[in-house]
Parts: C-alpha cells; structure tokens; sequence
C-alpha cells in the first residue's frame, strides 16, 4: 500500500516537470512531422487510400443500411434515404416484433445447430486421426481420402430427393419414435432429429479433410514417442492429438456451425413449414415481415441482424483460437 | 536391463512395383547393460534399423529377441523399450512434470505420488527440477534434450534407443552432452542402442561400434577395433577425419605399383595378398610422416600442394608430380606448430607398419597395419 502511495505522487511531480517542455517541443515536432509526412505521400500513395476508403465505404453500406433501416418506423423507412440515421422515425419496435417471432426458431435452430456441429466435428477429428497416424496401408487410405473429398463436393440439391426418400421410406424416424411422441412431445421435432443426422452426415468429410491437414503437419515423432511411452491409439488421441487439436476444432466448429445455422436448403425439405413447431430461425425469417399489404424492410432488416447474432457470438467466441488455427 | 539380439533382420520398402532394401540381413547381438553405437552415412538404414527395435517398422523378415524372447509381434506400446528422437518428440500441451509422468502413467499401474517420487527423482538427477512446471516451449534446446532424456530414463526401460539425439545441439553443448550421456548410461547400466552419423560420437561413446552401409552390416568391434584393423574400405574410409589415403595399385613381384609411384612390401605384408593382384593401398594422414630427406625405400618426394592450418594439427595435401589429380594426392597431418607452406618440396614417408591392404573389386582388408596391443594397454590403464 506505501508503496503505491509513494509511487504515485513521484509520477505525477515527474509528469509537471517534463509536461510544458513536452507540449512545446510536442506540437512543434508535430507539425513538422505532419508537414514531412504529407510532402512524402506521392500520387500513387494518395490513389491507394482512396481506392482503400472507397472500398471501405463499399462493403459497409449493405450493412450500415440495414442497421440504420431496422431503426426505423414504416413511415421513415419510405421517406428517407435507405443509408440516412433515424433522426425523426427512431423505434426499437421493429426489433421487438422480430424476436418475439424469431425467439421460437432461434431456440430450434439452437436444438440441431448445436449438436450437429459438436459432432460432425468430433468425428471428423476421429476419421482424421485414423487416417493420418494409424498403419492402414497407403493404397487403402487412398481410397477413403478421396471419398471423403468427393463427399465435400456432392451439391445439396442433387441428394434432396434422394434425402426425403431416405427419411419417409428406408428410416422412417416418426413411426419409430412413435414412443416419444407419446410422451407428449410435438412429432414435428422428428425434423430436429433428422437435420441432426443430415448435417452431421454432409459435415463430416469437410471437417475430416480439415484435421486431417492439422494432423499431418503434427510431429510424428511425437506420437511415436507416446505409442513407445505405452499408450494405445486410443490413448494417444485422448491424451496427446485432442489437447493438440484446440486452434483447429475453433476453426471447424465456428466454420460448421455458420453453415448449418444459415442452411435453408435442407429445414425446407425437412421442416417445410414455418408454422411448424420445430421450425428453424432461417425458415422463419425467409417469411419474416412479408404480407400482402408489401414488405416491411425495417422489419426483415432487424430479423436478419437477429438471426446472424448467434454466428457472430461463435465467431467472436473462438476468435483466438480461429486465428491460431487458420494460421497454421 | 536385458540382452538384445537382432538376427537376420531384414526390411524392404515397397514403393509401387520396386523393392527397396533399407536393412539387408543385419545380425548384431547387444550384451546386457551394453552402449552400442549404430553408424553410418545418411540412407545405410540405421534409423530404420532402430526402428524396428521399437517396432515403429514392421520387421520384413529376421528376428529380434529381448532377453531370448522374439519381440517382433509385440506391439510398441508393450516392448518396455523408451527411445529419444532427434526432435527430441516433447508433447507440447505439457509441463515437464506431465512429459515426465507420461510414460509411467501409461504403462504402469503405479499411485500417483510413486509417479511423482520417480520424476522429481530423475529430475535431480538429471539436474532440472526446476523446470519441472514448465512447458516445453520455454525451454532452451538443451534443457529440451535433458527433459527427453529424462523422460526415457524415468521409465526404467529394458532398453534405450536413441536416434541422433544430439544432432540438434551446437557443438559445445554436443560435446558436453556427449561425456554426460555416457557417465548416465554407465550409471544406469541399460542396454542402449545409439544412431548417429557423427563418426566423433561413434568413436567416443560407444563400447562397440555397428557399422552400416547400404542397408548391410560393415563391421561390429570396438572403436578402436574398427578404427586400426578396419574389415574392409568402406569402413576405413568412413572412419577417421580426414579420411584414409586410397591408391588403386597392382602387386608386382613384391612391389604394389601405382600410377605414381611403387612401393615395395615385405614378403611377411605380401603373403596376405594371397594370389590378388589388384589391390588399394591405404594409409591414414595421421601415420604419414613429412621430413626433410629421403632416408630408404618408402620415402618418397613430393610437393605440398595446399596446407589447412587447425591450430593443434596441420592437414596438409601433397602430390606426386607437379600437377595435383585424384590419384597423386597424398593427405597427411603433421604437428600443428611445424611450419609446412604450399609449393615446398618435402619427403613422406609410408611406413610399412602402418599401411593397410583391400581387395580393389571386394573392398575386403587383406592387411591392416599392425597395432602393438602394449599401445593399446596403455592407453585403457596407464602405467603407475
């Protein structure tokens, strides 16, 4: 405590004494530094942060206008510039409405988002660990890369058909989980279920061939040094590869979970109907503020900050990590 | 503890169509308590050689036993063997406490604070507990190399194996290290296995020396063993720095002929020839003498053509003739205090004792200089 009550005024009579010199010397050092540093910037120079500004000013506009215009009543929305503030028509009305609708699908979507991601994730990391350290023979593991890779590339809407026939006719989950619904829960969440496994399925290539680069830049004698230490495979993957894995599981899990939060293409098929009591966020807010009367910009614009907010939390969540892992 | 035996062991790499033979029927049998060294140039198949021991590699053929028993089908986790990498392999997530622990956490049954009695233990030893809670990271190269060390020591393995575990340290700390591994093992007592390429630790550590090349087993004996009675060229050639002198020559009535100049052999030297004509003579820098007048026969005049001062030793190249070529050029090391320069004309003498013969198309030795074993006595337990 003494010691930082004599710190203090010790700084501060240091600080009077150099402060009139510093501001004199300062603001003369300052111009002349500021004159030098303009007679530097060429043409060319110049040219540059302008494109930079520009392009800055590009990007931002979309976004800053639909902030803006979420702010806004109906009336100020169709009266003033789409990029202007609120100034007159400020309401937070519009947000209101749109999380009283959305809250329901953000929890739904929250339901398979969530597990979905963990797991394909997991299995992944595990396919990947198999592929990169165990003895399979090169040819062999050959052939399991590339169908993993072709699994990256097959386009959503060829197995669409294929998909709902899968899930009415060869599993038809709601017959078999007759039993739960029993139990008084909705029979829509079959669809929960079913984006689960659908999710999990797609993901598991591209989260594959994402560790399965990490790993291969891993020490191999490190491994090695575990397996003669006495620990099996399994073990080695608990105690050594998973520890390791962190930077990339941020990198997989916020890239998976953006993906599937925002796919429309599968809860259509497998959900359908907004009015559907497991309906997601995205089939929701793809109806949100619509009606015959016209579009209610303001409205739509604040369901869709609404609805990226959990994507962006993950992306700020994991930020460290993600950076640590891209890098490597 | 425990005696290792490899015994015809053999490994091919199949790439595509081709077969590479990496370890081409190897037999050496390691004594208990035994420091082998295994060296070799880069590619002689040392490293996998070693790692088949660990059973980092499946074994093509041959067998290995540990203490009589065939270990080939155990897996690695199972074979009580603790190895050091070059990479030293530290798990990084870690404390050095944790690397320590590792081994023993995995495969024994031990209570916790046993583990902990045995890792502070070897750290003490080892001279580190205070780096016991750091991680890896924060340590320098040779505190790294200390805690693989540790690491495989803590265990209490049947056997070390080491792969060029010192390559990564500068040349000091290389040299310190190397006293201080010895002294470890000694202490020990552990049956180890040493891969290096260096040739100034193979020489040093080792009990025994295992020399590989092109997969195949040159010469197992002691250093010394293999450095004075070499079993063929390749390992005289690959021992020592600089290397033995090397001229193709053809006996003739008791005279070895060579491009530029002939040397007279004693009937004693020229019987081991037996009935082979083409031969290679070798001598080695350090028993080539330089002196200022030709005495009687193996003297020979020659001109210096380059002179590499060390401080303790001179390595100078001298060649028959005027013009320097591949076949004239005689190296030899003279005292570092004597004064030799380029273009001198001086006399080197080959002693007959100190020459060595190989058959030119087998490399095979027909006659190795001749070491006094009172020499020898000497140096392993001076007089007094």
């Amino acid at each position: 405590m003494t010691d930082c009550r004599e710190g203090g005024p010790a700084g501060t009579d240091a600080e009077r004494d150099t402060a009139p010199v510093r501001t004199d010397g300062g603001t003369a050092a300052d111009e002349g530094g500021l004159r030098a540093r303009l007679a530097g910037v060429d043409a060319g120079r110049a040219g540059l942060y302008v494109t930079l500004l520009a392009l800055v000013a590009f990007y931002m506009t979309p976004i800053e206008t639909g902030l803006v215009t979420s702010f806004k009543t109906t009336g100020a929305v169709t009266e003033t510039a789409p990029f202007a503030p609120p100034a007159e028509g400020f309401t937070l009305e519009k947000w209101q409405t749109a999380f009283d609708v959305l809250l329901r699908g953000v929890g739904n979507s929250v339901l398979y988002a969530v597990p979905a991601t963990i797991i394909s994730a997991s299995f992944g990391s595990l396919a990947a660990y198999g592929l990169t350290t165990t003895n399979l023979r090169g040819r062999y593991k050959a052939v399991v890369i590339t169908m993993f890779v072709a699994g990256i590339f097959i386009p959503y809407q060829a197995v669409l058909i294929p998909l709902t026939q899968f899930w009415s006719n060869v599993v038809p989950l709601n017959e078999l989980l007759g039993f739960v619904w029993a139990l008084g829960i909705n029979d829509d969440y079959v669809g929960i279920i079913e984006l689960i496994v659908t999710h999990v399925a797609y993901g598991i290539p591209i989260c594959t061939i994402l560790f399965r680069s990490y790993y291969k830049n891993m020490s191999e004698e490190m491994i090695e040094s575990a397996r003669l230490d006495g620990a099996s495979l399994r073990r080695v993957y608990r105690r050594i590869v998973l520890p390791l894995s962190t930077p990339m599981f941020a990198v997989v899990l916020i890239y998976q979970f953006t993906q599937i939060w925002n796919d429309l293409l599968f809860t259509l098929v497998l959900v359908a109907t907004e009015s559907s009591a497991a309906a997601p966020v995205v089939l929701i807010l793809a109806g949100l503020g619509t009606s015959q009367e016209g579009t209610d910009f303001a409205l739509r614009m604040a369901g869709a900050f609404l609805a990226a907010l959990p994507t962006l939390a993950v992306y700020i969540g994991f930020g460290d990590e993600f950076a640590e892992g891209v890098a490597t | 503890m425990a005696e290792l035996e490899l015994d015809s062991l053999t490994k091919i790499f199949q790439d595509g169509d081709d077969e590479i033979v990496a370890v081409d029927n190897v037999s050496v049998s390691i004594d208990q308590g035994e420091f082998v060294v295994v060296v070799g140039p880069s590619g002689c198949g040392k490293s996998t050689t070693l790692r088949m021991v660990a059973g980092l590699e499946s074994v093509t053929s041959g067998t290995i036993r540990l203490d009589g028993e065939s270990i080939e089908d155990v897996k690695s986790q199972h074979r009580d063997i603790a190895m050091v990498f070059q990479s030293y392999a530290l798990y990084p997530h870690m404390t050095v406490r944790g690397n320590m622990a590792f081994g023993l956490e995995e495969s024994t049954d031990l209570p916790d604070e046993e583990i902990q009695r045995r890792v502070e233990e070897t750290a003490e030893m080892l001279d580190i507990p205070e780096l016991l809670e750091r991680k890896p990271t924060e340590l320098s190269g040779g505190q790294q190399q200390r805690v693989a060390l540790g690491r495989a020591i803590v265990r209490d393995p049947s056997v070390f194996l080491m792969d060029e575990p010192l390559s990564n340290l500068d040349a000091k700390l290389r040299a310190q290290m190397r006293t201080e591994l010895q002294r470890l093992q000694e202490d020990l007592g552990v049956t180890t296995v040493y891969v290096t390429h260096d040739q100034t630790e193979a020489m040093t550590m080792g009990d025994r020396i295992a020399i590989l090349d092109g997969g195949r087993l040159q010469q197992v004996a002691t250093p010394l063993e293999c450095y004075h009675e070499p079993a063929n060229r390749f390992v005289a050639g690959f021992l020592g720095e600089p290397s033995m002198n090397f001229f193709d020559v053809t006996h003739r009535d008791g005279t070895l002929v060579a491009s530029a100049f002939e040397y007279p052999v004693s009937e004693a030297v020229a019987t081991d020839f037996g009935g082979t004509r083409e031969l290679v003579l070798g001598i080695r820098p350090e028993a080539v003498e330089i002196l200022g007048t030709a005495t009687a026969e193996h003297y020979f005049e020659v001109t210096v053509d380059v002179v590499e001062p060390m401080g303790d030793e001179n390595t100078v190249y001298l060649t028959f003739g005027d013009e320097a070529t591949e076949t004239n050029t005689l190296v030899a090391t003279t005292g570092g205090m004597r004064e030799v320069s380029a273009g001198q004309s001086v006399v080197a003498h080959i002693p007959e004792d100190a020459i060595h013969v190989f058959d030119r198309a087998s490399g095979t030795a027909l006659h190795n200089r001749r070491v006094k074993s009172r020499d020898v006595a000497e140096i392993d337990s001076p007089p007094g």
